[in-house]
């Protein structure tokens, strides 16, 4: 048993926070994402250091440019696809003589467990000539916030932190240290750092170049790279992050060497310990980084021949590949036996303001462009009617280039697009805009789903929160801006006046041209409702099972006594009384009670 | 003590609360922790599960197939759907109320009714509808609260630690009847 001082479980997003702070960070910033949200949560909770969410990744990234600027420490998170749009300022960023230390921290998604893809940002940390380190706990996440902090003001460069969703979410101790303060140097100004326009971006290629052969010298000492030689001196597994520690649960006495920076790799290190081993093995997740790179320098290793390419990698999988290349013996395999049982998918909470809308869009039949939010469960059973889910804000471009082609096919079909006010300042807006342009009046119908803030990540403010809470500090109003640009009259409508909010939807789909529609339901999570709840009066009900369509969670179909036919119940201990179901229902069988 | 706990639940039963009072009781306890505090999309009614890995050092936060020693199923087809991570004779807790998933909902699959049936038959399995149980205290809300006296229960470390974890982690105004809940699972 071991006791530590000042030690205390933290989640890796959380540890992150918490190096930041320690470090003297003073800037963060992010936009909210599984699996990283929970970095500026925590962050906010450190007086010292300026925390926000800001509109989108691409704004995070440059508030965070202008705090480096400045001289102050920065860390700038998202999730993996959030680097995407910030793509634009990071990549010229990279070429800057970094001041204030910048970190960029990227949540990557092995197994998608709450993402739309799986891109390995090892891939984009490289091509942003960029190191990037892998921390293997929340312990090692606190610590390399700090090194990352040094090495970016040591090499004049952003460093990137890769953490995957798993560690992102897992506790484990943290032993807690001061914070130090740094000395803010300021903003030089200097031209041929700062100002990326040709000739001063000819010799930023140089010193990306140069600091990189830097980075790969100092890979050979750096105190997260660790060499773990075993007895056994015939194999050696190279790995990083969770991976090592679903190694070492294994306790299969073999040698590792577990790098914390992954790139650069400390390849005169890796050079010499290969002379030494017969075979060597890369144990990394999703995309053959380790492995490529060790081939391009020439070091025979395998991987990807036994691990696989996609999701993530547990203790169990380690071993299989272990067997199968002849490392460790059979006898030690682990038989699985999964209980096949019903499946359960994640559906809208009770109350959620979504679900009267996709119930009367599931009712016209018609097809559906649909963006990333809790809408994007649309997708899944019952609903199935967002047919297409790309990425932020896509939905108003793809309805347009669909509408488009629709048009010169001569088909007079309606499209409609679905997106919810957090995507739609992130990114939508632009799209929005783009409407005016060569506007000849085709169909679609854009339904805004305004419910009050970012809802899918756990409820974080956006601009039109402040309509919502008092408290909050914006309150863009989305019909006045929409007005402002010259774009159609926004129809606001409540969706739980059901009846009302069909007709203005079903006449928005027929109007040839351009409507707009926006709902004005919050959040059930975040706002509570809190009704009676509705029951069933089983003497009415003919069984039709409209109520059970619209796929609330407390509804279900149930035997009554001396009732040959289910009838429709609902669980009162989980409904919130938001009287959807009571509304579709055609004979006026689903009553609210009396009391709360 | 080396104790490999898996939770499994519906999204929005309190999963990651749970997980997380569970941490911090062992921590204080004076063990190595480590944890999965949600795997799966919390508070929309989907599948989620956590595990939580106690003992003098602990590396991965996974729990090996077939190593759990304890599974707390919040719900029942969770608990069944979870099972296979036991040990042979491992132990569950499960709050008896169940969550219809969609394709229950829409008749097109049966509730697996035998799920307790099938699990006594390698397991040792405690029932508790803690949802009921919280409902006759006062709220629905602490239902979580009954399984982790029962957890306690068969944990070897001080209900001290617990009663700390549980009051530094629920609503003061819910704090008395969380303890009751505790209690009454402990004894249970």
């Amino acid at each position: 048993m071991f006791i530590l001082k000042k030690a205390q479980l933290m989640t890796g997003n959380e540890a992150l926070a918490r190096g930041f702070y320690e470090a003297g960070g003073q800037l963060a910033a992010s936009y909210p994402g599984s699996p990283t949200v929970g970095i500026l949560t925590a962050v906010k909770n450190y007086e010292e250091v300026y925390g926000e969410f800001s509109i989108n990744e691409k704004v995070a990234v440059e508030v965070g440019i202008g705090a480096s600027f400045a001289g102050g420490r920065t860390m700038v998170s998202m999730k993996h696809v959030g680097l995407n749009i910030a793509a634009d300022p990071f990549m010229t960023f990279t070429q800057t003589k970094v001041n204030g230390g910048f970190v960029l921290v990227t949540g990557d998604d092995p197994g998608m467990a709450s993402s739309q893809n799986e891109q390995d940002n090892r891939i984009f940390a490289k091509f942003a000539h960029c190191p990037i380190l892998d921390p293997s706990n929340s312990q090692e996440a606190k610590d390399f916030v700090g090194m990352a902090l040094d090495m970016s003001e040591a090499y004049h460069c952003p460093v990137v932190m890769r953490i995957t969703s798993r560690l992102c979410h897992s506790r484990s101790v943290v032993e807690l240290g001061p914070r130090v303060t740094k000395e803010n140097p300021g903003f030089s100004g200097e031209l041929q750092h700062y100002a990326m326009i040709p000739p001063n971006t000819y010799q930023k290629q140089y010193d990306m170049k140069l600091r990189l052969e830097a980075l790969e010298e100092a890979a050979n000492t750096f105190e997260g790279n660790v060499y773990l030689p075993s007895d056994r001196k015939d194999v050696l597994i190279l790995t990083s992050g969770l991976m090592y520690n679903n190694l070492m649960e294994l306790d299969l006495g073999l040698s590792i060497y577990k790098l914390g920076m992954v790139y650069p790799l400390p390849i005169k290190k890796l050079e010499e310990l290969s002379k030494s081993y017969e075979r060597i093995f890369v144990l990394e997740e999703m995309m053959p980084f380790i492995e490529d790179e060790l081939k391009l320098h020439g070091i025979a290793c395998e991987g990807k021949a036994h691990f696989t390419f996609t999701g993530e990698i547990f203790s169990e999988m380690i071993l299989e590949g272990l067997i199968k290349a002849g490392v460790v013996d059979s006898s030690l395999e682990i038989q699985e036996t999964p209980v096949n049982t019903v499946a359960r998918l994640p559906m809208f909470c009770a109350g959620c303001p979504h679900r009267p809308v996709y119930d009367i869009l599931k009712k016209t039949k018609k097809k559906v462009i649909g963006d990333i939010g809790c809408y994007s469960l649309a997708v899944l059973p019952p609903f199935e009617v967002s047919n297409s889910v790309i990425s932020m804000g896509a939905s108003i471009g793809i309805a347009k280039g669909m509408a488009k082609i629709n048009r010169m096919k001569g088909i007079q079909e309606p499209v409609i697009a679905t997106i919810g006010d957090g995507t739609f300042f992130h990114s939508g807006i632009t799209g929005m805009i783009n409407m005016l342009h060569q506007n000849k009046d085709e169909n679609i119908t854009i339904l805004i789903l305004n419910n009050g803030l970012t809802a899918m990540t756990g409820g974080q403010e956006n601009a039109n929160t402040g309509h919502y809470i008092e408290a909050a500090d914006m309150r863009v109003d989305i019909p006045a801006l929409l007005k402002a640009a010259g774009l159609p009259a926004v129809q606001v409508i409540d969706q739980f006046d059901y009846k009302e909010a069909k007709r203005v939807i079903n006449e928005a789909i027929k109007h040839e041209g351009l409507s707009i529609v926006m709902t004005t339901r919050p959040c059930a999570l975040n706002f509570k409702i809190k009704e009676p709840a509705y029951y069933v009066d089983p003497e009415i009900c003919i069984g039709c099972r409209s109520c059970l369509k619209t796929n609330c969670p407390p509804i279900l179909m149930r035997a009554y006594e001396g009732m040959e036919k289910l009838k429709s119940s609902i669980d009162p201990t989980m409904c919130v009384g938001c009287s959807v179901c009571s509304q579709v229902c055609p004979v006026g069988a689903i009553k609210r009670s009396e009391v709360k | 003590m080396n104790k490999n706990i898996i939770l499994a639940g519906v999204g929005g039963q309190g999963l990651v609360l749970t997980t997380k009072i569970i941490c911090e009781a062992a921590f204080k306890a004076g063990f190595d922790v480590k944890s999965n505090d949600v795997v799966g999309l919390s508070q929309r009614g989907g599948k989620v599960w956590g595990s939580v890995r106690i003992g003098e050092k602990v590396y991965s936060p996974n729990i090996l197939p077939k190593s759990a020693d304890i599974l707390l199923g919040m719900e029942p087809l969770e608990a069944y759907r979870w099972s296979g991570s036991l040990k042979e004779g491992g132990i569950a807790i499960v709050n008896t109320k169940t969550i219809a998933p969609v394709p229950v909902m829409f008749e097109e699959a049966p509730y697996p009714e035998d799920w307790l049936e099938v699990m006594e038959q390698k397991y040792q399995v405690i029932t508790m509808n803690a949802v009921e149980e919280g409902v006759k205290l006062g709220s629905s809300k602490v239902a979580n609260t009954f399984l982790l006296g029962i957890l306690a229960k068969r944990l070897a470390f001080d209900t001290k630690f617990w009663l700390e974890a549980i009051e530094e982690n629920v609503p003061a105004k819910f704090l008395d009847m969380n303890k009751r809940a505790f209690e009454i699972g402990y004894a249970y």
